[in-house]
């Protein structure tokens, strides 16, 4: 141990004499470019994570950061891009579901001995939270949350339909109260029951996966079936489109006109993620928004088993990182791991169980109504095609509701693709 | 060279020199990896993995190309899409027709009766009983490409072409009118679809905004299939109409006064004159400048890419597009490629069609 | 004198101009508009055309701590690198093409002509692979090399070259003035104009380029303007606000659209030329 200390001493005092170390960081989440250094105030995804890198780039002596700007529909394709190019990033933010792809490829670095010396206590984090970057017996990066889809409710509009028992908002257990409930919500308001980005990114296809996890099915097997034609896909696609048909919901609505609506008081109803619980509660506050009343619940069950999808964000090095720069690229993520309680302010789920057992992170706003989350989080099996595989449901899911393409033909031409993309 | 050495040098040296830097240039940017594409079609390439491992890369022959274009059990028939079929059967007799009638030169006649002789080909090939194409969605892209090509061509030419029979005046009104219907082509495609991504948002978007005032529910633009090609057709005409319109005013130019004075004699002015004096002379421009727009609009990208992510349901998704997410997302350098080289034939194909048309004049 | 019915024409012609004007000045009335109200409403005054109520925060933040400036920056570095080095090997090539004698040059003149059959998009994945061997991404000279190799400007300048008479360089022959020099001292100054037009030519092209800087480019310090707002655009959470983007879309279309307005002349001949050789 006491070499150790000796040799982190000697690490810094080398690190302070030296000019900067240069580290590059690439992620997504959207830019902030006016986030300052103080990580306890900032709101919204983009805000806060901005915060934290400023504040490391301020106080980690001889590391400067410069964070590349990557949008988020392009961030894998640039990743992979900037990797065969030679040149990736030296810290970069990642989904869980991409180790395979990464570190199958040896890409990203095994840092399971680098953690203790830059002062990351791997024991601090939930089970789940290590099982999410650990791959083949190694740990690829550090966790930074736990992220699943919610439903966000206007309790305003709720209330006017009935919904709401003892400060909480009734929610559906059956596919048919789903309905019921959603002609309430219009017979009492006029207004939309559910709104939901169907047309744009894949959080339809979330909400889908999460009906069939509900039902105890999956849409491949790990044994590489894909399984996406059957009575359970079925029933989760047409629990929604049923809404779609009664005109009780919108199908056309991208992400920023989904949340519009809901922020406008224009839907009962927005499935999202955990990263707007802030921004909405920001937006909520204020007059002038449609929404004043905002209550975050935990995805209903509507079939057996509870289920929503959930995935994680954590930060990873290069596998051809070394020396210096890897040393310099670490702090950054220790960095990041103890500003794990900034980062949950957005909304999201914290992996460290010192954390998570903090008052200061039980009592953020919302924290409770969506306390039940965490135990029903699932994902797909791993994948080294995720991408590619969410891409073919996103766009026949959306062939369903868009245009009108029938459900049997768009699961079975689905399960064919998926299947394809399973055995390439 | 004099002063230098004290001798100048021959032609040959001064030649190779100046040659030099464009060659070179040329060699190891453009030759080289027009054949190195056309080898990565050849093998399975991982983009990553062959970054990692350069030795990651299995030669496949033309499996990508079979991957990519044919299917399981494809069959050909004469019913398979009537429409087009029949349509290209009815252009083969026609253009042998109009040839003994001498309405058409040999050329043309030839050109289009091999037009015709391919629609009604290329769209008889479909699966059989329990085949599929091996991927779906190759030619549903090619398919939407045409089509965006289709869209757009004929409404930049048709639009550019009236609007450039009336702009000719060389007065300093008509001058800035040409400015102001010009002046969108000079934006980036990122600033066209940004404007145009606003402009058609059914919430914050002007034309929402403008028909909500009037009592008109707002269009989804973006997500709605009926509409999302034509919104990228729409951004395409008002960003790209500029170019067009310059090459018709060119042409215009080189139509003597003379004709139009002595049509005028005949009565022949305004709708009149254009028909039968503008429209025949102008007829080589409006060739080239058509060919022009096909190449140039088949190689659609960023519209798709921003605007609607090639959605919905794929209805906006195009080649180039294609190309890049088989590549970059997908790791398939050697798919991606194979596309590429298709991309390359057609429009290698049309730009032999234009360098014939070009050189027709001279 | 004109007649009656051309002022109809220009009054008729007025409004359709309108119209089509009415996209950009879209975006610049949105760029002097405070975020917070765009948030809500995006049609304040007369459908949001006319920027009432004003601010020039947006434009504020852009330069104080926006990443626009150092986009513009690269983007004119490129463009006028570029632009250089088209010039440089299409003068070169295209006079030594039309105006010197030399073996093997109808054959090297016909394998130039087949490379304006090659679309960028047909090359770009193994220009990908390649530039990664060699380590080029993120640097200037890979978002400005793949476009020197595009033989369209040796064909502008051949044609130019082709066009002058033989007598002016029989003279200089007949002193005894060297090839490198008659192409310095005698073509090059008779060139200015064709080499406008292909300096405009090029710098447009560089300037709205997309595709090539977006997968070779990954890095802040290489993004050009053109990407830059490309990412913007793409974001998950539009947290800078619409007036910020389209402050941004102002700045990025500036240079091109006074480049239009003053060169005027030559950018029209640039795309008539541009425009009928492919």
């Amino acid at each position: 141990m006491k070499h150790l200390i000796l040799a982190t001493t000697a690490a810094t005092l080398l690190a302070t004499s030296l000019p900067a170390q240069e580290v590059t960081l690439g992620r997504f989440f959207g830019a902030c470019e006016d986030a300052g250094t103080d990580t306890t105030t900032s709101t919204g995804e983009a805000c806060i994570i901005q915060s934290i890198i400023n504040a490391a780039d301020a106080e980690l002596d001889g590391v400067s950061i410069t964070t590349l700007p990557t949008d988020w529909g392009n961030y894998y394709d640039q990743i992979k891009a900037a990797y065969a190019g030679g040149t990736p990033p030296d810290v970069h933010v990642m989904h869980r579901h991409r180790v395979p792809e990464f570190a199958g490829l040896g890409a990203i670095a095994d840092i399971s001995a680098d953690l203790e010396a830059a002062g990351i206590d791997s024991s601090d984090w939930a089970p789940a939270a290590l099982d999410a970057v650990s791959f083949d017996g190694g740990i690829y990066g550090v966790p930074m949350d736990f992220h699943a889809n919610l439903w966000h409710v206007n309790m305003d509009l709720m209330e006017a339909a009935g919904l709401v028992e003892n400060g909480a908002p009734v929610l559906p257990t059956s596919p048919e109260e789903l309905l019921e409930h959603a002609q309430m919500v219009k017979d009492a308001t006029g207004q939309d029951y559910l709104a939901a980005d169907f047309a744009q990114f894949p959080i339809g296809v979330r909400l889908v996966l999460a009906l069939m996890w509900q039902q105890d099915a999956n849409i491949f097997g790990e044994d590489g079936t894909a399984t996406i034609d059957t009575e359970a896909g079925r029933n989760a696609v047409t629990a929604i489109t049923q809404l779609f048909d009664a005109e009780l919901a919108n199908p056309q609505l991208n992400y920023a006109d989904s949340q519009q609506a809901f922020l406008n008081g224009e839907a009962a109803i927005l499935v999202n993620g955990t990263w707007v619980v802030d921004f909405y509660t920001a937006e909520a506050a204020k007059e002038e928004t449609g929404l004043d009343s905002y209550y975050v619940a935990d995805f209903p069950t509507l079939f057996e088993t509870g289920a929503t999808w959930a995935d994680s964000h954590m930060w990873a090095i290069p596998s051809s990182l070394e020396g210096e720069e890897r040393a310099a690229a670490l702090r950054v993520l220790a960095f990041i791991n103890d500003h794990n309680i900034d980062w949950a302010r957005t909304g999201h789920m914290a992996v460290r169980t010192s954390v998570i057992e903090s008052d200061a992170y039980t009592s953020l706003p919302h924290r409770d109504e969506y306390a039940g989350t965490a135990s029903i989080a699932r994902d797909t099996p791993p994948s080294e095609r995720y991408g590619a595989i969410q891409d073919v449901l996103n766009r026949e899911l959306q062939a369903i509701w868009l245009t009108d393409k029938d459900v049997q033909a768009a699961l079975s031409d689905a399960e064919l693709e998926v299947q394809d993309l399973l055995d390439r | 060279m004099r002063g230098g050495g004290g001798k100048t040098l021959s032609q040959g040296q001064a030649a190779f020199l100046l040659l030099l830097p464009f060659l070179s240039a040329y060699a190891l940017f453009l030759v080289y990896p027009f054949f190195k594409g056309v080898w990565i079609s050849l093998h399975d390439w991982n983009l990553l993995a062959v970054a990692f491992n350069p030795d990651a890369k299995e030669y496949v022959g033309l499996r990508n190309y079979e991957r990519v274009m044919w299917g399981r059990e494809i069959e050909w028939s004469l019913m398979a899409a009537p429409f087009w079929q029949g349509l290209g059967l009815m252009g083969l007799v026609l253009s042998f027709a109009f040839y003994r009638m001498d309405r058409l030169s040999l050329f043309n006649a030839i050109a289009l009766g091999l037009a015709s002789a391919l629609l009604v080909f290329l769209p008889g090939f479909h699966p059989g009983e329990g085949g599929r194409w091996y991927d779906r969605r190759f030619w549903p892209t090619v398919g939407n490409t045409l089509l965006f090509v289709g869209l757009a061509v004929p409404g930049v030419t048709i639009t550019a072409l009236i609007l450039a029979a009336m702009l000719s005046g060389q007065t300093r009104a008509m001058s800035i009118l040409r400015t102001l219907f010009f002046l969108s082509q000079v934006l980036s495609v990122t600033v066209v679809t940004l404007i145009w991504q606003i402009m058609f948002s059914p919430r914050q978007g002007l034309i929402a905004n403008i028909t909500g005032t009037f009592g008109g529910t707002p269009i989804n633009w973006l997500t709605d299939q009926q509409f999302a090609m034509a919104a990228i057709v729409i951004a395409t005409v008002w960003w790209s109409l500029g170019i067009a319109m310059i090459l018709f005013l060119a042409g215009l130019q080189d139509i003597s006064r003379d004709i139009y004075e002595a049509a005028a004699l005949d009565n022949a002015t305004g709708v009149k004159a254009f028909y039968y004096i503008t429209l025949p002379n102008l007829k080589r421009t409006i060739t080239l400048v058509v060919i022009l727009q096909i190449i140039l609009h088949f190689q659609v990208f960023g519209q798709s890419h921003l605007m609607t992510q090639g959605g919905p349901n794929d209805t906006t998704q195009v080649l180039v597009r294609y190309i890049y997410q088989t590549g970059f997302r997908d790791s398939e350098l050697g798919r991606a490629s194979a596309m590429a080289v298709f991309l390359f034939v057609i429009m290698g194909a049309f730009s032999a069609i234009q360098f014939i048309v070009g050189r027709e004049k001279q | 004198m004109m007649p009656r019915s051309y002022y109809w024409l220009v009054i008729g012609l007025s409004i359709p101009a309108f119209l089509w004007l009415i996209p950009t000045l879209w975006m610049v009335s949105l760029s002097f508009q405070p975020n917070e109200i765009l948030a809500r409403t995006t049609s304040s005054t007369f459908f949001g055309l006319i920027p009432l109520p004003f601010t020039l925060d947006n434009y504020a933040a852009l330069f104080s701590f926006g990443q626009t400036p150092y986009w513009f920056l690269n983007s004119l570095i490129v463009s006028l690198g570029m632009t250089l080095a088209v010039l440089f090997v299409s003068t070169t090539a295209g006079y030594a093409l039309a105006r010197l004698d030399f073996p093997f040059k109808r054959t090297i003149t016909v394998i130039c002509l087949l490379g304006l059959m090659v679309p960028e998009q047909a090359v770009f994945i193994p220009l990908y692979t390649m530039f990664a061997d060699f380590g080029w991404h993120n640097s200037y000279h890979a978002l400005i090399l793949p476009r020197v190799a595009v033989p369209i400007g040796v064909f502008l300048m051949l044609q130019f070259f082709k066009a002058i008479p033989k007598d002016i360089e029989e003279a200089a022959r007949i002193d005894g003035v060297g090839w490198l020099q008659i192409f310095w001292y005698v073509m090059l100054p008779l060139a200015r104009p064709a080499m406008m037009t292909l300096a405009i030519l090029t710098f447009l092209y560089a300037w709205n380029d997309y595709l090539w800087p977006l997968v070779s480019a990954q890095q802040r310090e290489y993004f050009t303007i053109t990407l830059g707002l490309a990412s913007i655009q793409s974001n998950f959470a539009q947290s800078e606000g619409l007036g910020r983007v389209m402050a941004s879309g102002v700045i990025a279309s500036l240079p091109v659209v006074l480049l239009f307005l003053i060169f005027q002349r030559y950018v029209v001949q640039a795309m008539t030329a541009g425009g009928s050789k492919g």
